[in-house]
C-alpha cells in the first residue's frame, strides 16, 4: 500500500530579468493507493501531474510532506535504504519511442533488469530467460519478438515491452504517465486493457496519470479519480461519481471539452464553453481557479478552499465554494449497429 | 429504424452545392528500395463548401499524404502518379507548377500543418512572417493583411499585439495552432486543411481549438479538412467522414449516421475501440493485429482482411473498390453491408440530433 500525505513541491527558478519565480507544482496532494486498487490523477498540462509521477517513482524528490510504502516514511529514509522501495513502484513512460535503448534487443532490455532483480532472489539464469518469455506473453507478445530491435515494433508493441521491463522487478504499483497518448488508436485500447488486467489478475496497483477523463475512467473503474489544478486536487472521489456528478467547476471544464461522438451521444445540456489558456504566473490568495472559473465571484478571490466531502457522499470530495452539479457530460444516445 | 427522421448532418447540403475540392482517383507512391509503395490508392473525395469533413486513420494509413496532395506538395521519394485534384477557381493542383502552385498553396488553400509548432520559423516573429507570406503572394497592400490578420487573431482570443511580435517559442501549444490557423487564413483561402490540428495539445485547449476550427469555419462558409487519427475530434466537429486504412478511404459517409451505423468492419472496429466516457467500458474491444506500414500492405486483395472478423476467401483475391451502397454513403468491403441486426439495446434510448450548432452555448 502507498500512502501520500500532503506532499509538497515547491521549484524556485531565476530568470536573467524575471528575478526569482516561485511555481509551486505540489501543492499538498494526499491520496492511498491500496494494493490493486486504481488511482487517477487528470489536469492539463502544467497542473504539477507528471511531477507527482516522478516523485512517486523516486525521480525526483519532494520538499514537504510524507510518502508512505506499507507504514514506512521513505523521506525519513537515506537514498541507499529508499531504493528498495522504489523497486517495487514502476513508471511506464509516455513514450514508448524514447524509453527503449535502440541499440539493444528486445531480450537484452527484459535480460539486464532480471539479472539485476536475480540477486536478490538468486533466480538462475535459466530461470531470467523462462521468466523474459513468461514476461512477453503476459503482455501480449510473441516469443519471436525477444530476438527484435525497438525499430522493428510498433508503437503498440514497444509499449507493451516497456511494460514487460517494468514487471521484470515484481513491482506492486505501475505509475503510467500518459501512457498511450503516442500510439496508434487502433493500438490503445490493447495497452489500456493489458494494464487493467495486470491491475485485476496479478493485483497491481495502478496511478494513471492523464489529460484524457475517458482513458482515466476506463482504468481507474472502480479506484478513485483525483482532479489537479496548479498543484491541488480540486475534486476527488470514486471515478464514476466525479465523472457523472462533478461539482467542481473545472472538473466541470474539463468533462465539456471531451469530445462527443456525435450520433452515438448527446452532448450535456450545461456543457460549458472553452477556457483560455492556463496561466500559472497569477498569483492569488483565493481559489486557484477563480480567475479562469466562469461562476467565481467575490469571495472566491478572498480564501483557498479545502477539500470538503458532499453531504451525499463522503468520499467525493471538492473545493469550491459554490460547488453544484451541472449535466456536462455527454450521454449515450444510440448504440452502435 | 430507431430514429425515423432524415438525419441532416451534411446529407442535406449535399448536392446543394458544387464540390470546392475534388480528389479523383488518386495515387501516390513513394519510391524505395523496396520497390514503389503506394502510400494512397485509387482515393476519391469531394470537399464542398460550408462542411467540414474528417478524414480519419492511424499512421501510416496515408492521410497526411492525401492531404498533402491537396497542396501538390508529397515529400519527395513519394511522387502523385495518377488521379487529379480539383480545386475550384485553380484548376487541377497536380498539374500546376512554380509560380502558379506558390500561388495556389497558402491561397486557395490553407493548410495548417501537423504540430504547427514545428512549421512556424524559430528566427522571425509571427509578423515578420506574415508579411513574408504576403510578398510572397504578391500582396500589394500589406497593410490590408497585417489588418486582416489582426481582426482573425482577435477573433480567435489571441492578443493581435503579442502574437505578431513574439517568436513562435514564446506561444503556447494552442496559441501556435491558432496562428497557423491566422496564417492559413489571412489570404482569404476558401480551402483549409488542418493535419492533426489538436494532436499535441490537451483536453482544453482541444476544446477551444476545434470550437474556432467550427467558427471560422462556419463564417467563413470554407471547405475544411481535419485529417486526424482521433475519432472523437472528428466526429465533434465534422459533417461527413471518411476512414482511411492502409492507404484507401475505406468508408466515408455522413458523420452521425456513420457512427450510427458503421458499415466498414473497420470503422466499426475503431469506435468500438475507442475508451468513452459513457456506456459500459467492459464492451470497448482492442483492434486485433498491427496496422500496416508500407511495406507489409498486402498487394493483393483487400488491405484490412488480416484484421477482419468478417474476412472471406474473396478478400484474399481482389481489393474491394469504394462505392456506394445506399444513398450518400460510401464503402469499400466485399461483406454483406447490411452487417448485423441492430441491437434490440439501441430501442428505448433517446432520439440522436446531430446538432448543427455544434452543442454549445
Amino acid at each position: 500500500m502507498i500512502e501520500a500525505r500532503n506532499i509538497t513541491r515547491t521549484y524556485t527558478g531565476r530568470g536573467a530579468f524575471t528575478g526569482t519565480r516561485t511555481v509551486h507544482a505540489l501543492r499538498g496532494v494526499d491520496f492511498t493507493l491500496p494494493r490493486g486498487g486504481a488511482v487517477s490523477f487528470i489536469g492539463e498540462s502544467g497542473c504539477g501531474k507528471t511531477t507527482l509521477g516522478k516523485i512517486l517513482t523516486g525521480l525526483e524528490s519532494f520538499d514537504g510532506g510524507e510518502l508512505l510504502v506499507d507504514g514506512t516514511d521513505l523521506s525519513k529514509l537515506s537514498a541507499r535504504r529508499r531504493a528498495p522501495y522504489f523497486r517495487r513502484i514502476q513508471l511506464i513512460h509516455q513514450d514508448p519511442y524514447s524509453a527503449l535503448n535502440p541499440t539493444r534487443d528486445v531480450g537484452q532490455i527484459l535480460g539486464d533488469p532480471l539479472r539485476m532483480r536475480a540477486r536478490e532472489t538468486g533466480a538462475t539464469r535459466t530461470q531470467q530467460r523462462e521468466r523474459a518469455a513468461e514476461l512477453l506473453e503476459l503482455v501480449g507478445l510473441r516469443p519471436g519478438t525477444l530476438a527484435k530491435y525497438p525499430h522493428q515494433l510498433s508503437g503498440g508493441q514497444r509499449q507493451r515491452v516497456v511494460i514487460a521491463r517494468a514487471l521484470t522487478v515484481d513491482p506492486e504499483a505501475l505509475v503510467a504517465d500518459e501512457s498511450v497518448s503516442m500510439i496508434d488508436v487502433s493500438m490503445r485500447l490493447g495497452v489500456l486493457s493489458l494494464l487493467r488486467d495486470l491491475r485485476e489478475r496479478l493485483g497491481i496497483s495502478l496511478l494513471f496519470i492523464t489529460h484524457d477523463v475517458a482513458t482515466a475512467r476506463y482504468l481507474g473503474e472502480g479506484g478513485e479519480l483525483h482532479v489537479i489544478y496548479r498543484g491541488q486536487v480540486i475534486e476527488r472521489g470514486p471515478t464514476d461519481s466525479v465523472v457523472q456528478q462533478p461539482v467542481h467547476p473545472y472538473t466541470q471544464c474539463l468533462l465539456s471539452a471531451v469530445p462527443v461522438l456525435r450520433g452515438l451521444e448527446e452532448p450535456g445540456p450545461d456543457r460549458l464553453v472553452p477556457l483560455a489558456a492556463l496561466d500559472e504566473r497569477v498569483a492569488t490568495p483565493g481559489c486557484l481557479f477563480a480567475p479562469r472559473c466562469p461562476f467565481a465571484t467575490d469571495g472566491c478571490a478572498d480564501g483557498r478552499p479545502g477539500l470538503t466531502a458532499l453531504p451525499a457522499d463522503g468520499a467525493h470530495r471538492h473545493a469550491c465554494l459554490h460547488p453544484r452539479a451541472r449535466r456536462v457530460v455527454a450521454t449515450e444516445a444510440a448504440a452502435v449497429h | 429504424m430507431t430514429d425515423p427522421t432524415p438525419h441532416h448532418d451534411g446529407a442535406a447540403t449535399a448536392g446543394a452545392r458544387p464540390a470546392e475540392v475534388a480528389i479523383r482517383d488518386l495515387t501516390v507512391v513513394y519510391r524505395t528500395e523496396h520497390g514503389d509503395l503506394p502510400a494512397v490508392s485509387h482515393a476519391s473525395l469531394e470537399l464542398r463548401a460550408g462542411e467540414i469533413t474528417g478524414l480519419v486513420g492511424e499512421s501510416g494509413s496515408g492521410k497526411s499524404t492525401l492531404a498533402l496532395s491537396l497542396l501538390n506538395a508529397v515529400p519527395a521519394p513519394g511522387r502523385i502518379t495518377s488521379g487529379s485534384v480539383e480545386v475550384a477557381g485553380v484548376g487541377d493542383v497536380t498539374r500546376l507548377t512554380g509560380r502558379r502552385l506558390r500561388r495556389a498553396r497558402g491561397g486557395a488553400l490553407g493548410y495548417v500543418f501537423q504540430a504547427s509548432q514545428n512549421s512556424l520559423n524559430p528566427l522571425k516573429t509571427v509578423g515578420k512572417q506574415l508579411l513574408d507570406l504576403g510578398r510572397s503572394h504578391e500582396v500589394e497592400d500589406l497593410r490590408a493583411l497585417v489588418r486582416r490578420a489582426r481582426e482573425l487573431c482577435e477573433r480567435m482570443g489571441l492578443d493581435a499585439d503579442r502574437v505578431l511580435d513574439s517568436y513562435q517559442h514564446e506561444l503556447s501549444g494552442g496559441m501556435r495552432q491558432r496562428v497557423g490557423i491566422v496564417l492559413a487564413l489571412v489570404l482569404n483561402a476558401e480551402v483549409l486543411v488542418l493535419d492533426e490540428p489538436t494532436t499535441a495539445l490537451d483536453m482544453i485547449s482541444q476544446a477551444a481549438v476545434l470550437d474556432i476550427v467550427r467558427s471560422v469555419h462556419r463564417e467563413n462558409g470554407l471547405a475544411t479538412l481535419v485529417v486526424t487519427h482521433d475519432m472523437g475530434v472528428v466526429s465533434e466537429i465534422a459533417d461527413r467522414l471518411a476512414v482511411m486504412y492502409g492507404g484507401r478511404i475505406v468508408e466515408h459517409g455522413p458523420a452521425g449516421e456513420l457512427l450510427r451505423r458503421p458499415s466498414h468492419p473497420y470503422t466499426r472496429a475503431l469506435i468500438g475501440a475507442t475508451a468513452r466516457i459513457v456506456g459500459d467500458t467492459r464492451l470497448a474491444r482492442a483492434l486485433p493485429g498491427q496496422p500496416p506500414d508500407l511495406t507489409t500492405l498486402a498487394r493483393r486483395g483487400c488491405v484490412f482482411r488480416d484484421r477482419c472478423p468478417l474476412a472471406m476467401p474473396v478478400c484474399e483475391e481482389s481489393d474491394p473498390a469504394l462505392s456506394e451502397w445506399t444513398p450518400g454513403r460510401f464503402r469499400a468491403c466485399h461483406a454483406d453491408p447490411v452487417g448485423r441486426a441492430p441491437a434490440p439495446a439501441a430501442v428505448p434510448a433517446p432520439r440522436a440530433q446531430d446538432d448543427p450548432t455544434g452543442g454549445r452555448p
